[in-house]
């Protein structure tokens, strides 16, 4: 691990151009339930829609992105105390606690500005990130089978995870 | 059971939306629902009525009036398109008459053989009738239960996933 430090802000619109260029690493693709160019500039859109009121955290070393988050605050009342999360570490910035740090200033971004009670997850069979969910106290509380089907035909269940903050 | 005089199911028409509407605004049937408020219900009928453009909604009605909507909430994404989830309101003067029932049935029927879907789910909450009729007659089975997910004004509720299988699906629904 390195001695850098990455330094937090809320997420800016120009981070949307490195979103999408990790979005593109078929490694981290596989993670999410997008597939090609169109359907990965969508949900740079949905995740930019939320980081624009302020829901979205960004991870910087020596300036430079690597490491997004966003919590999709739901616009229900009854629902607001609950919050779905989205997380992305830059390929090349593995490995070097960026994903750890960038969560932990999430939950606090979460339960002291938004007063979130439950952060949870969706993560799919076989997502090495899932360690690192259940390291920092997430619990599962769900399993969807064959959620999504590979172009080989083969199924991967979604996986829900939660923490009470 | 046996549906009223005049039952019918078509295709959800956009004027639909102003039942839709009002069935949500009243307490007995919010209560089932993530809204509070006539902005929240706005917000959410219009992503409901979104689908109806896609012939994924149908509408049950009673002598040419809607009494129930029922709307598959189809998957953007390649990977992810092969199943959907979707949501079901009964105009509270209409139920316990088969109603919610008939809907369901016809809607995973759209589903299979129209959508060629694999599978439906929906997400409910405790205390909704539902879940008994989604799980005893219509063969869902709960795959997630988050607890305290509604903070409703008498305390929280648990929210439960089901899921229907069509394509192990052999013989029609009872």
């Amino acid at each position: 691990m390195t001695n850098s430090l990455p330094g937090f802000r809320r997420t800016e619109p120009q981070d949307a151009s490195f979103l999408k260029e990790w979005l593109s690493d078929p490694k981290i693709l596989y993670g999410f339930p997008m597939e090609g160019e169109k359907e990965i500039e969508d949900s740079v859109r949905i995740w930019m829609s939320y980081a624009e009121k302020g829901y979205g955290l960004t991870a910087l070393l020596n300036g430079i992105p690597v490491g997004i988050a966003v919590l999709y605050i739901q616009p229900f009342e009854k629902l607001v105390h609950t919050c779905l999360f989205s997380v992305i570490v830059s390929p090349d910035a593995r490995g070097k606690g960026i994903g750890t740090a960038l969560l932990e200033n999430l939950e606090n971004l979460a339960k002291y500005t938004f007063t979130i009670e439950i952060l949870h997850l969706e993560v799919y069979e076989g997502n090495p990130a899932r360690r690192l969910y259940e390291r920092l106290g997430f619990v599962p509380f769900g399993r969807h089978e064959g959620f999504a089907k590979e172009n080989d035909g083969t199924y991967r269940a979604k996986i829900s995870m939660e923490k009470k903050l | 059971m046996e549906e009223p005089e005049g039952f019918d199911i078509r295709y959800t028409r956009s004027m639909d939306v102003s039942y839709l509407k009002e069935w949500l605004q009243n307490p007995k049937v919010l209560e089932f629902f993530s809204m509070n408020t006539e902005a929240e219900t706005e917000l959410a009928v219009s992503a409901w009525m979104f689908f109806a453009r896609y012939k994924a909604s149908l509408t049950a009605t009673i002598n040419h009036i809607p009494c129930g909507i029922v709307t598959l909430f189809l998957m953007p994404y390649k990977k992810i398109s092969h199943q959907s989830s979707f949501k079901i309101c009964v105009d509270p003067k209409h139920w316990n008459k088969g109603i919610g029932s008939a809907l369901i049935k016809n809607i995973k029927h759209l589903a299979k053989e129209y959508f060629h879907l694999e599978a439906i789910y929906t997400e409910v909450f405790e205390g909704n009738p539902l879940i008994p009729l989604l799980e005893n007659k219509f063969g869902f089975h709960s795959f997630a239960k988050q607890a305290n997910y509604v903070k409703a004004k008498d305390g929280y509720r648990e929210r439960n996933c089901l899921i229907a299988n069509l394509k192990e699906e052999v013989k029609d629904d009872k």
